[in-house]
């Protein structure tokens, strides 16, 4: 069963519309969608993490509906935003700590869990680390990446091992950066 | 929502508006120090301070903030308290700031002028918090709505001398902003 369907799901506002999208990620599937602006990419992404609400359409994650059921949708969707944040390596425990505090998260455990995965992601920048490491210690079944950094493709999708991933991009190479990366895992193993 | 939660991300927010809260107090500070036996300087610039507070919390102010309060597991109205006790806590401090001005000053019923602006204060900011969801004219009809609420406390304590009728319309308006605020909050979409 799929962990993430939409079907013709579409969303207008004041004249300007998301063209529909129909799409399934099944657990531990990856998928990447190419967009034609950022804005589009932006909006899809935040449906899909329940955060957006459809105008028209159906978006189910887990068979809940964000319109009627968004606090288990974002239980079990973790969303990662492009805009990089604004902090820096000093506030990382401030920031786990907080996250830890709104999903309602043991705080020793997500910041032994958060400190893991920053190592893992190396040298990646912290303003695009810190809100990667913080959906992930959340442990959700589906992670929504919108217009995530190529660059940083392969580490993401490392540490995002075994999750559904789905991800929204404005570039048909971006996109393929991370479908490359999945084919360099399956080659790996 | 837990304790917990909520005490983080009114801290959070503190946090990051912690310049915008001391400049508040600062301004209170030095305005009850000017005027500090009029009702009407605690209440009117206070609800002033209040209102700039409330827009303070408007989506896009603090991003990242805005960004893991909406992916977080929580409900709408749970997330409107927390939010608007950011405001309100702000809001409140200028006016112990302006009242600690005005006894340092001299004032008579420093206590009772106190009580008025405090709950002038409250109504305003969470009227005042329903412009932050809203553009254009409902934006600007809701700042004036908050500032309308201040006058009439404004009256109700200070004309017609009745402070429990202050408190009495200032707690009523206080539940039903709030309520609206939880019910704009809920149907919120982040685009």
């Amino acid at each position: 069963m799929p962990l993430l369907r939409m079907r013709e799901a579409s969303f207008r506002l004041a004249g300007w519309s998301v063209a529909p999208v129909t799409l399934d990620v099944s657990s531990g599937e990856l998928a990447a969608r190419t967009f034609a602006s950022g804005r589009e990419a932006a909006v899809v992404a935040l449906m899909a993490a329940g955060i957006a609400k459809a105008s028209s359409g159906c978006v189910l994650i887990g068979d809940y509906d964000p319109r009627v059921q968004s606090v288990a949708c974002k239980r079990l969707a973790g969303f990662v935003p492009h805009e990089p944040v604004s902090l820096d390596e000093r506030d990382f425990g401030a920031y786990v700590a907080y996250r830890a505090a709104l999903w309602n998260l043991d705080a020793r455990v997500a910041f032994a869990c958060a400190t893991e995965l920053r190592a893992t992601l190396g040298d990646m920048h912290e303003a695009f680390a810190f809100p990667l490491v913080g959906a992930l210690i959340a442990s959700p079944e589906l992670i929504v990446l919108d217009r995530p950094v190529p660059a940083y493709a392969e580490r993401i999708l490392r540490v995002a091992e075994g999750r559904a991933v789905f991800s929204t991009h404005t570039s048909v190479a971006a996109a393929r950066a991370f479908r490359r990366s999945d084919a360099l895992r399956a080659t790996q193993a | 929502m837990t304790f917990r939660a909520l005490t983080a991300l009114v801290a959070a927010r503190l946090y990051e508006q912690r310049r915008l809260v001391v400049y508040a107090c600062a301004a209170a500070f030095v305005a009850g120090l000017l005027q500090p036996r009029e009702a009407a300087g605690p209440i009117m610039f206070c609800s002033f301070l209040a209102i700039l507070m409330a827009l303070a919390q408007s989506p896009g102010s603090y991003p990242h903030l805005d960004r893991c309060e909406q992916s977080a597991p929580l409900f709408g109205r749970e997330l409107a308290r927390a939010k608007a006790l950011v405001p309100c806590i702000a809001a409140a401090l200028a006016t112990l700031a302006y009242a600690a001005a005005a006894f340092v000053g001299g004032a008579p019923d420093a206590l009772r002028t106190l009580t008025m602006a405090l709950a002038a204060v409250i109504v305003t900011t969470l009227i005042a918090l329903s412009a932050t969801l809203r553009v254009g004219s409902s934006r600007a009809l809701y700042v004036l709505l908050a500032a309308l609420a201040g006058a009439i406390a404004y009256a109700l304590a200070v004309v017609a001398h009745s402070l429990l009728a202050e408190l009495g319309f200032c707690t009523l308006a206080s539940f039903f902003a709030l309520r609206q605020y939880g019910e704009a909050l809920a149907r919120y979409d982040p685009i």
